[in-house]
């Protein structure tokens, strides 16, 4: 979508709204019209900046050591004639941090690839596992190695999260893989999992967007790619301008709340002294 | 190519935008979609799915033992397991409970043989007897795992004269009929298993906490700062450390902050000194008491690093998280993101 065909779209879907609006806005839920708009903005947002990234416009993304490490550890495997672990999470295809998972996987499996070294990944849903099947098969076939893709690359152990915890540290104390990787959503078995990979001296990175288990990877291992720089992971380590666009989006959006908030700081004060008579936290709060 | 590649793009697109936008529209028929049609379908796939999970799960287990491979000794429970659970819970009701509709003409007798049956004394027969008496159907709450078993009652009953019926629980509700067999294996096998992994993680948080908490740079430090102060705070000894305990603390570490910053002991000496001198008359003229000044009182100052610090971080990255959540949302409606159809 190049600018001319953006700002004509964009004309598109706003006209509709207004003619939308004016007709009475059938069915809309108006109490929510703040978010819409919020939402319309930030898709708007990133669509600028994958534009602008198309164009060839040099864009600057600030380093992130856990990604970079990616190569490190995957060469560190390769090195050692070790393998490769890679855990997507113990969630489902529906959970966006699993999906995210899985297409880091991807550029994980075009690693492995490059550099012959085995991969392992056990997973804890069917789905997730023919997905990650699919990603790993055309990352070797991309790197033109279909010669070493096998499927059971891609396994599946159980659905239990204490089973599949046991199961995947099981394969850690006897396949001692040099590198492991954790990429998608965890819980209580973060720990498990990254205590043990740190026990057999493997280079352990991180990526999540569950909170609560942040400080556990931070703490058992070498890198952790937190919130948005897990879901910033496959734009990074695939170089595509549009990816890389959508990333620079993000960041502007980032400025752009940091602004909002600030704002929204000083004119909650100054309605709460009575200079101004305009609550905002009645278009803030999601109805 | 056709249904390979444009096809599911298009249905990320629809379905992603639909349940996105679907959420500022209050019609029934959306709302129904959305909430409940949609992820009903995933269910259903993920049920047919769980199909591939287990073949490949026990074709890589059959492989192990027939290669002999490293560990392969393991993969007998593990198959060993499969088949058991599936059995229990496929396979065997494993769930028979006995109905007597009527004592007949010998109450006294069936009463003893019941007493045997659930293990109780003559008194809870009388009390058995009153209620067979009564000519109600007892449902006897003993859960017999296999129809053998439940067959002897249920003839021992007949044998003292009484109308016994077996009731064997119907398919599906054996999984969660208490005492049947699947019950028995999921809470005397699986659980305490699963509790045994669980169970690990406060070994791993303190080995973890070791980690985190050594004094390696200015960020571990002041982790093991907080750490302590959190852990003080939130104990009944806390409460009962006086805020100017802490203040005189916090003025000896001010002192190792100096020296080691300026190198020098009578700067160092100075800072103490005059520290103590004036925690000690702030303290005589406030007249000591244990939770003032209150950000020197561990609980306090406990809540508050909680409160504060903690939570500014913790809402900081759920921004993020949230932002990243929308951006790799809107790469799949827009179809920017295709690695899902292996680009």
């Amino acid at each position: 979508m190049n600018d001319k065909k953006f700002w004509f779209t964009f004309g598109i879907i706003l006209i509709a709204f207004i003619i939308y609006w004016l007709l009475g806005h059938p069915f809309f839920i108006v109490e929510r019209v703040t978010m819409l708009y919020a939402i319309l903005l930030a898709a708007a947002m990133l669509i600028f900046y994958i534009n602008k990234a198309k164009r060839g416009e040099k864009i600057y993304l600030r380093a992130i050591p856990g990604l970079k490490a990616f190569e490190e550890a995957v060469g560190r495997a390769t090195e050692m004639g070790k393998p490769v672990l890679y855990v997507p999470g113990i969630q489902d295809m529906d959970q966006v941090e699993t999906v995210a998972g899985v297409i880091i996987l991807g550029h994980v499996a075009k690693m492995t690839a490059r550099y012959e070294t085995a991969l392992n990944v056990p997973v804890a849903r069917s789905i997730v596992m023919k997905a990650g099947r699919e990603s790993v098969r055309e990352a070797y076939i991309v790197e033109g190695r279909p010669d070493l893709f096998h499927e059971d690359m891609v396994h599946y152990l159980t659905d239990d999260q204490f089973a599949y915890a046991a199961g995947v540290n099981g394969i850690m104390m006897r396949e001692k893989p040099a590198a492991v990787f954790y990429q998608g959503k965890f819980y209580a078995e973060s720990l498990i999992l990254a205590e043990t990979g740190n026990s057999i001296g493997a280079i352990q990175i991180a990526g999540t967007a569950s909170p609560a288990q942040i400080p556990f990877f931070v703490t058992a291992c070498d890198y952790t790619l937190i919130g948005e720089e897990f879901f910033a992971a496959s734009a990074y380590l695939s170089e595509d301008p549009q990816l890389i666009g959508a990333v620079k989006g993000m960041d502007i959006l980032k400025v752009m709340i940091i602004a909002i908030i600030a704002l929204s700081i000083f004119l909650r004060v100054f309605n709460d002294l009575g200079w101004i008579n305009f609550d905002i936290l009645k278009y803030l709060t999601i109805q | 190519m056709f249904w390979k590649r444009q096809i599911p793009i298009a249905i990320v697109a629809l379905v992603g935008t639909l349940t996105l936008f679907g959420w500022f529209v209050d019609q029934p028929d959306i709302k129904s979609f959305v909430d409940d049609d949609a992820t009903q379908w995933y269910d259903i796939l993920a049920s047919f799915a769980i199909f591939l999970g287990a073949l490949n799960l026990l074709k890589l287990q059959m492989q192990k033992i027939i290669k002999r491979k490293k560990g392969w000794q393991y993969s007998i429970f593990a198959i060993g397991g499969f088949i058991f659970a599936f059995t229990v819970g496929f396979l065997m009701r494993g769930a028979y409970t006995v109905n007597i509709n009527s004592a007949g003409e010998t109450p006294q007798v069936v009463a003893q043989v019941v007493a045997g049956e659930i293990g109780g004394t003559i008194q809870a027969s009388e009390v058995l007897l009153g209620l067979i008496e009564e000519d109600a159907p007892l449902m006897l709450e003993k859960v017999h795992f296999t129809g053998k078993s439940v067959n002897k009652v249920a003839n021992q009953l007949k044998e003292s004269g009484a109308d016994a019926k077996i009731i064997p629980a119907s398919w599906g509700a054996h999984l969660t009929t208490n005492g049947s067999f699947f019950n028995w294996m999921f809470f005397k096998v699986f659980t305490p298993l699963s509790a045994t992994m669980f169970a690990l993680l406060a070994f791993l948080v303190a080995s973890a906490a070791y980690r985190a908490f050594r004094i390696r740079n200015f960020e571990a430090t002041l982790l093991l700062g907080s750490g302590i102060i959190i852990m003080l705070g939130r104990v009944p000894i806390g409460s009962k450390i006086s805020s100017w305990f802490v203040l005189y603390v916090i003025v000896l570490l001010l002192g190792v902050i100096v020296n080691s910053w300026k190198r020098n002991r009578i700067l160092t000496f100075s800072t103490v000194g005059i520290g103590i001198i004036l925690v000690t008359i702030a303290g005589i003229y406030m007249g000591w008491p244990i939770d003032r000044p209150a950000f020197a009182y561990l609980p306090k100052l406990q809540d508050w690093i909680y409160l504060v610090p903690n939570i500014a971080g913790a809402r900081a990255i759920m921004i993020g998280i949230g932002l990243g959540v929308f951006a790799t949302s809107i790469r799949y409606i827009l179809g920017i993101e295709k690695s899902y159809i292996g680009e």
